[in-house]
């Protein structure tokens, strides 16, 4: 493991300054990742049995371009029994002619070695190749010692005017993170390339300047920013033109913080930080030994396109490079296209535990989220939650990259969050696809806020050994009575 | 020169650091002295020192009390910065990888052969109007009819296509992608110009060539089917009129006017707040650097590039400098404010004289007010006003051989009215109307009315 941190104080400013101000070896994260499986490829071709007569036609023909017809190849340009007329009513010549074009076309759609470049080159030219991941040296700000930063004027409140998450003091290094015993170091990771509509770059700007996300939570009557040391750990730096490039800073920003003994919470941003995210709490706790809840309309299984990884793709990059078991993640919320049926079959054979809106509709979401809630507390010794806000319906989440209608509700995703985080040891949290600019409200940030507030609550409750469903006793009801069959205390 | 400013502040103002000005004192409190000979040359560089937003004055203020190892330490940190910056080979990546296990890798790329349409037609633009005087209905640009391939621009004799490439890779606030399918649904780029005389849509052949396929997850890649598709459309005489896309897009679109035209035979326009002209980045096309691209490979010289509209952060003076010396012109959003829209345009018309004979304007949104455009990737406050920019692209368009007009950055989603997409209609629109004006023989009213 490389050094994770660069210039670090002044107290050491001589020697650290000779070391480098990037954040580690980016070749920890694979480029390109291991080839995918071939059991893993779905939408493979289907093979084509030939009609005698359409095959009696096809005699003339080069074996290896009637092979692609039996092979199913050509179902993407021409539907089988147009094909099969064709071939049965072409004059010989003109055959030819035919299906040499289906065999060009398919030639010409296919990756071939030395014709399709299989890699991006970046201009390695440019002097100033890494500056967009280039830490400041902390030697050009006055000296300080370790520890957040209170950015407060008064002894009343903490914000003191300047936006960060959860009102909560600024650390910049790990060397901040250790010195304040910081339990939850919340970050911003504003990579901005989900494939619908983009603006998750404004997602932890917008979710810094609205509040909600720090303050007492009525249920279990816990002010997490009182119980848990809360920090704003600034964002992490982002190249906007490759994901390849961001989610290998980003993992190694995560486990920079994960290795201080804080929780990361990572706001994004879309959801290919998943990946990241979930990669570096196991470079931290072990691969294997992280379990995930994946909140989503969508499942992000996605595989084998061009690209390695996309806001669609996390959690198959996440299963492909061993970080999670199978059987240790577990998806709610799943409604949106896809997957297929077939998609759904790798998964169950996979072992993966997914729970769609069609569960919730068969069975209510007090059973779903009883279950999720049971499933993730077992197997694993450490629980990493993905939280990508369209799982909640748009109109609680309107802005966000690829909404999906009949999703969750806020009073169904609030009181999951804060028990996930409370009966479980968590790793660390994502909530991403953030896109504010699609919203011309205030909600999406609020709700997004409140949702993490939920989650700090929960780990509040953890700490201070509260059980699983925990509600305060006066907030959850009068108690002038024994309305509810409960006894009366004084 | 590094000093001149520095002493030049303390000779105006001998407040506070006026111990740093005297020379007897500067020897004696000088933090540099003491530093290695390399290291005080890297602090003594000012263009060094404006890479971490110092400045000589800045530095002493930072420096002000350190030890002799602290300053040291500082010099090294900084200079640590500057070397890491650097790619070093093994220690990062000069390329990104791309799955080529991936099925129908070209796919999006590769366009459907005539021989396996499901439906027989005859080639040539084809309406999507179901009556005879329908308004709305199946968007499309300028309600045109619609291509597909070559040989419908070649039957039709098109003389202008609209295509999108819904590119979507700002730098500042992304939606670009959205623009193509906003602009079609928008009104006003149909109908008679009251302005310019003349109804565009009656005099020229116009199609909408639907969009073109771009890659979603890396500016790069697709950007030479983009070049192959547009120099085809150019190849048989029709005017590409491309709505991106964020600005990279200007780099194919400018490229393939060269492949169809030839080098040295093409110049630019470009209406933009910012030049676009960045350096160093690690990534070989990105929309901050479009004109510098085209310019490295040799697809435009200096003085074939004309920059219209510059203003706020679009180009640091060295970026203008290093333009200018190479030839550009650039006539800012100022000079439009002081000298008017018709002497500044009457001043791009002079200095495309001698040049190359085609003409490719290509106009970002950005160079509009956002009063006029909010829905602009990279907006910028104080812009030219749509009163302006519509007399100025149509005279352009008028009076010169326009043979490609891009439309770049229009981000919809930033604007939730409908001003953006309309003014973009209207700029499209008047460089249309030019380009009829020009065809008919019209002359461009420039007399006050």
């Amino acid at each position: 493991m490389p050094s994770i941190n660069a210039i670090t104080g002044w107290s050491m400013a001589a020697a650290a300054a000779a070391t480098s101000v990037l954040a580690g070896d980016a070749f920890d994260t694979p480029n390109p990742p291991p080839p995918i499986p071939q059991e893993d490829i779905m939408g493979k071709p289907k093979p084509v049995e030939l009609p005698a007569d359409v095959a009696a036609k096809l005699t003339g023909i080069a074996p290896e371009k009637v092979a692609l017809i039996k092979e199913g190849q050509t179902g993407r340009y021409v539907e089988k029994d147009v094909l099969f007329d064709r071939i049965r009513t072409l004059p010989a010549a003109e055959l030819v002619t035919y299906i040499d074009a289906i065999a060009a076309l398919h030639e010409q759609v296919e990756y071939k070695e030395g014709r399709d470049a299989k890699t991006i080159p970046l201009d390695t030219r440019s002097a100033w190749f890494n500056a967009w991941k280039a830490k400041r040296p902390l030697v050009m700000d006055p000296k300080r010692d370790p520890g957040p930063m209170d950015l407060g004027r008064y002894i009343g409140g903490r914000r003191g005017g300047f936006a960060t998450f959860a009102g909560a003091p600024v650390a910049m290094t790990p060397e901040d993170l250790r010195a304040g015993k910081v339990d939850v170091a919340i970050v911003g990771a504003p990579l901005d390339m989900g494939s619908g509509w983009r603006n998750a770059i404004d997602g932890p700007r917008a979710m810094r300047m609205t509040g909600g996300a720090g303050g007492n939570d009525m249920y279990s009557m816990i002010n997490p920013s009182s119980v848990l040391e809360i920090v704003d750990y600034g964002d992490i730096a982002i190249d906007q033109n490759s994901t390849e490039r961001s989610v290998a800073h980003v993992r190694e920003m995560v486990r920079e913080i994960a290795q201080t003994g804080a929780i990361p919470i990572v706001i994004g941003g879309d959801h290919s930080l998943e990946y990241p995210n979930v990669a570096a709490a196991a470079d931290v706790h072990g691969k294997g030994n992280v379990g995930v809840v994946h909140f989503d309309s969508h499942y992000d299984v996605g595989r084998n396109g061009v690209h390695w990884i996309t806001h669609g793709s996390p959690v198959y990059r996440v299963l492909h490079e061993g970080h999670v078991r199978p059987q240790d993640y577990v998806q709610v919320g799943l409604r949106a296209r896809g997957p297929d049926l077939e998609t759904f079959g790798w998964m169950r054979n996979k072992g993966m535990k997914y729970h769609t809106m069609v569960e919730v509709e068969k069975w209510g979401w007090e059973k779903v989220m009883e279950r999720a809630l049971k499933e993730a507390r077992t197997n694993t010794k450490k629980l990493w939650i993905s939280f990508d806000v369209d799982v909640l319906d748009p109109a609680f989440m309107p802005g966000t990259g690829t909404p999906v209608p009949g999703g969750l509700t806020m009073r169904e995703a609030q009181p999951i969050m804060r028990r996930l985080c409370a009966e479980n040891d968590i790793a660390g949290i994502d909530i991403v696809e953030v896109a504010p600019y699609l919203d011309t409200s205030y909600k999406t940030a609020l709700n997004s806020n409140y949702l993490l507030n939920a989650c700090l609550a929960g780990i509040a409750m953890r700490k201070k050994g509260l059980p699983p469903g925990y509600f305060n006793p006066v907030s959850v009801e009068h108690g002038q009575d024994a309305y509810y069959g409960t006894k009366k205390k004084s | 020169m590094a000093r001149t400013p520095l002493l030049a502040r303390c000779a105006a103002a001998a407040l506070a650091i006026a111990t740093l000005c005297g020379p007897a004192h500067a020897q004696a409190n000088d933090p540099l002295a003491t530093l290695s000979p390399e290291k005080k040359a890297f602090l003594s560089d000012p263009v060094m020192l404006t890479h971490f937003g110092l400045t000589a004055e800045k530095l002493q203020v930072a420096l002000a009390g350190r030890s002799a190892a602290d300053v040291d330490a500082y010099a090294t940190a900084l200079m640590a910065v500057v070397e890491d910056s650097k790619f070093k080979a093994g220690r990062d990546p000069s390329e990104i990888a791309l799955n080529p296990q991936a099925r129908g890798w070209n796919a999006g790329t590769t366009v459907r052969p005539k021989l396996f349409d499901k439906l027989k037609r005859d080639d040539g633009p084809f309406s999507l109007k179901r009556y005879q005087f329908q308004k709305g209905g199946i968007p499309t640009f300028a309600d045109a009819p619609v291509a597909i391939r070559k040989e419908d621009l070649v039957a039709g004799k098109v003389e202008v296509a609209f295509v999108g490439v819904p590119l979507d890779f700002s730098s500042g606030w992304r939606d670009a992608k959205h623009a193509p399918m906003a602009l079609r649904g928008m009104d006003g780029l149909v109908g008679a110009d009251a302005d310019g005389g003349i109804d565009p849509g009656l005099i020229l052949s116009i199609a909408d060539y639907g969009d073109l396929t771009p890659d979603y997850m890396a500016p790069d890649r697709g950007l030479d089917h983009i070049r192959a598709m547009i120099a085809e459309m150019a190849s048989v005489g029709t005017i590409p009129f491309i709505v991106g896309g964020d600005h990279t897009v200007m780099f194919p679109d400018v490229a393939a006017m060269v492949d169809t035209y030839g080098a040295g035979k093409v110049a630019l326009v470009q209406f933009d707040a910012h030049a676009d002209a960045d350096l160093n980045d690690a990534h070989m096309i990105s929309d901050t650097q479009t004109l510098t691209r085209l310019m490295e490979q040799n697809l435009l010289r200096g003085s074939d590039v004309t920059l219209v509209g510059l203003r706020g952060r679009g180009a640091d003076v060295a970026t203008q400098k290093r333009l200018t010396d190479s030839g550009v012109r650039i006539l800012s959003t100022a000079a439009v404010t002081e000298r008017g829209w018709q002497a500044v345009t009457n001043d791009i018309l002079s200095g495309l004289k001698g040049g190359p004979e085609n003409i490719f304007i290509s106009f970002d949104m950005s160079v509009l007010d956002p009063g006029d455009a909010p829905a602009s990737g990279r907006p910028v406050p104080g812009g030219i006003s749509m009163r302006e920019a519509i007399p100025m692209v149509r005279q352009l368009c008028a009076q010169t051989k326009v043979v490609g007009f891009d439309l770049l950055d229009a981000a919809p989603i930033l604007d939730p009215t409908y001003v953006s997409r309309m003014s973009a209609n209207y700029i499209l629109h008047a460089c249309l109307s030019g380009i009829a004006m020009r065809k008919t023989g019209m002359s461009v009213k420039t007399a006050k009315r």
